[in-house]
């Protein structure tokens, strides 16, 4: 093994070979494995299942055959271990990010122009439910829907509000999740820049644009996986063509863990999916380092700090060998993973601003695991859409994560730790692992449709219920320190003619446009799709005419059919 | 006799249609209270996701289910909740009862019970305290 330097690890060397028989006879005489026993030892299995040792010494290293030049290298070189970014958070830090969105463009502008003031250098649209289903406003599905999870966005029209004095280039990133519309949110951004004046290469657009994690996660479906993933990879496509400095799809864990999978088969699953998109983009011609750089991963673990940090790293790792072993990338963006974060931690109803510290140390973890893009949830999300508060605080908490108490003064700070690469490797290999079986299983499509993602999920969730039914996880003011007395819960409500301004918005959208070019757009998308075609530069037209979102929705749901969700259990 | 064993011991088993109402996605914890309520020895029926609320009562009153348990955290709850209740009513299924779980704001609970909802449990709720819920209050048929 390669272990340099060596008296880094080793404080007497005359006794160096026998640190795993020093550990053993430690954890013997002086440690008390069996107080230890006794004690909570079921609380030291992590969530993934990895259980915790009481100490990790070189002894653990060498089990792990860790090889310093191998496994870690430096930051922002292969394989990209240390981070994808040569100076990391030391030199440009993490971008502080938001998501944000609720009631109509008009609410919500008013919203976005105060988290720009106090800091914040990329916003993420929170859409609605509708709007992500693909249904307009006035259709009866968005029935007390309108603007309640997100901001309902109908038209190019509402886009143009949503950003009324904030120049597409005046922050770091804009963008959206849209993941079941891809192309028709990337088109809406795309117009909004020509609506304001800006070039598509002056701006930086984030979609999550990662549909077939909605199938099993999510719940935003609305047409069979395959077309799905289709259309997410024509906007992809796009962009390779017209806005390479756009960052069109983030792959998704946060979802699959938080609904019960785990991280590590959360991340086993995203990176099967992430194999799929890539497979559809390289079937047209395109190259692998044209495709890869353009794409993000979207990490998540909520419950175990190190592990956390272990998943970002190996993450790295994992990403940096598929794409130069398995597809054969040649160039540095390639084989980068950049990563965005959504900070959480264990979030309770009860005494919400306790949140305020889980979040905190949640997002702790991702900024030392070297996350590039940053985002951290309100302390009131557990019960609505964060008010203006909670939002603040949530700015500010990122804002003291990145200049006080020095967490980004060294790059990798955990890296070199007995602990953090033992764990690292023990998470690849879960990874790892849950890739094959899902290669066996037939695939990402698979995962879908032979019901294998849902009841990973179902069993994770069942199995994370029980461990708090029981005491075996802690949670404080829930099944440890009950909460006493009873701290009240509000929750954030937009205003209530919200909804109403927003159909007589598209009300009067729809008799204003033109209607002759609507109708031949949406023939185009219609021809488009039938043909096979990458359908984002007719649905750009479309979205520039002023048709709906809906509308066009409703041409693939009749060109492709919809999904139908399970009864299963 | 734990709440679990009073649940198996019944002369006719709970029935329990869980449902998910709107365009609400998450179904996680719909799930595992179905399969919760499963083992401790219920029938239950899940519709899947995004059912209208005619959906769901038409559901409802074909399998003759003693509860509808409705998972919703899109914030929609105010309207479709009494909705479903209304509905229940309207077609002479008054029998049947609702609990809800999910996101629900404390404030928005007594509203909803004054509309009809018997139980809002909020996230956090231990299964086995919906369980001994559903054995107190379900009628020995």
């Amino acid at each position: 093994m390669n272990m340099k330097p060596r008296d880094m690890f080793v404080p007497v060397p005359d006794e160096a070979g026998d640190i795993g028989a020093q550990a053993e006879r430690w954890k013997a005489q002086r440690f008390d494995p069996q107080a230890d026993a006794e004690r909570e030892a079921s609380s030291f299995v992590t969530d993934v299942g990895i259980p915790i040792k009481p100490l990790y010494t070189p002894a653990d290293l060498e089990r792990i055959g860790f090889d310093y030049l191998k496994d870690l290298g430096f930051p922002g070189e292969y394989p990209f271990t240390r981070g994808d970014r040569p100076g990391m958070n030391r030199s440009d830090p993490f971008v502080i990010s938001a998501y944000s969105g609720f009631g109509d463009a008009e609410a919500c502008n008013k919203r976005f122009r105060k988290l720009i003031d106090i800091g914040t250098e990329q916003i993420l649209v929170a859409l609605d439910l509708p709007t992500q289903c693909g249904y307009d406003s006035d259709h009866e599905m968005a029935t007390a829907e309108i603007g309640n999870v997100g901001v309902a966005i109908d038209t190019l029209a509402d886009m143009e509000l949503l950003f009324d004095g904030i120049p597409a280039d005046s922050i770091k990133r804009i963008g959206t999740l849209g993941n079941s519309i891809g192309p028709i949110v990337l088109a809406l951004y795309a117009a909004l820049g020509e609506k304001q004046g800006i070039a598509w290469d002056r701006y930086t657009v984030n979609l999550q644009n990662d549909p077939l994690k909605e199938y099993i996660a999510r719940g935003t479906q609305i047409l069979p996986p395959a077309p799905a993933a289709k259309l997410a990879a024509d906007a992809v496509e796009w962009c390779i063509d017209n806005a390479p400095n756009w960052s069109p799809m983030t792959v998704c864990v946060n979802h699959i863990n938080a609904g019960g999978a785990g991280s590590s088969m959360g991340t086993a699953i995203a990176l099967s999916n992430v194999r799929y998109y890539v497979d559809l983009l390289l079937a047209r011609g395109r190259s692998i380092d044209d495709v890869a750089p353009l794409l993000h991963m979207f990490p998540d673990e909520r419950h175990d700090f190190f592990i956390s940090v272990a998943n970002l790293r190996g993450l790295r790792r994992i990403w940096a060998r598929m794409m130069k072993e398995t597809y054969g990338a040649t160039k540095a963006e390639a084989m980068a993973c950049r990563t965005t974060v959504y900070g959480h931690g264990q979030e309770a109803l009860a005494e919400p601003l306790n949140n305020i510290a889980r979040t905190a140390f949640g997002t702790l973890a991702y900024v030392l695991g070297g996350a590039s893009y940053v985002y951290l949830a309100g302390y009131d999300e557990a019960v609505s859409t964060p008010n203006e508060n909670s939002a603040r605080v949530a700015l500010r908490t990122l804002q003291v994560l990145a200049n006080e108490h020095g967490f980004r003064d060294t790059i990798d700070p955990l890296g070199g730790s007995y602990y953090v690469e033992t764990l690292t490797a023990e998470v690849e290999r879960q990874i790892l692992d849950g890739m094959a079986e899902i290669e066996r299983l037939g695939g990402a499509l698979a995962v879908i449709s032979t019901g294998y993602g849902r009841r990973v999920m179902t069993e994770g969730a069942v199995r994370r219920q029980r461990a708090i039914d029981s005491g075996v996880r802690p949670w404080v003011t829930v099944n440890k320190y009950p909460q006493k007395p009873d701290v009240p819960n509000s929750a954030f409500r937009g205003d209530k003619q919200a909804a109403e301004r927003q159909l007589a918005r598209l009300a009067r959208v729809k008799a204003e446009r033109d209607a002759k070019r609507v109708a031949a757009a949406l023939a185009e998308v219609d021809r488009a799709s039938a043909e096979n075609r990458n359908v984002t530069p007719a649905v750009l037209e479309a979205v520039r005419a002023y048709a709906t979102v809906g509308e066009i929705v409703d041409i693939w749901r009749r060109r492709f059919g919809t999904f139908v969700p399970s009864t299963d259990f | 006799m734990t709440a679990m064993n009073r649940a198996a011991a019944r002369n006719r088993k709970i029935r329990v249609l869980m449902a998910k109402v709107g365009l609400d996605g998450h179904d996680v914890g719909a799930r595992v209270v179905a399969r919760g309520l499963l083992d401790a020895g219920m029938e239950v029926i899940y519709t899947g996701l995004r059912r209208t609320t005619e959906e769901i009562v038409r559901a409802a009153i074909e399998e003759d289910v003693d509860w509808v348990g409705i998972s919703i955290l899109s914030g929609a709850h105010g309207t479709l909740l009494p909705k479903v209740r209304r509905m229940l009513d309207e077609q002479g299924a008054s029998d049947i009862r609702i609990i809800a779980g999910g996101v629900i704001p404390q404030e928005d609970i007594p509203e909803l019970e004054a509309q009809g909802v018997s139980r809002v449990f909020l996230s956090g709720t231990a299964i086995a305290e919906i369980v001994d819920y559903l054995v107190r209050e379900t009628p020995d048929a």
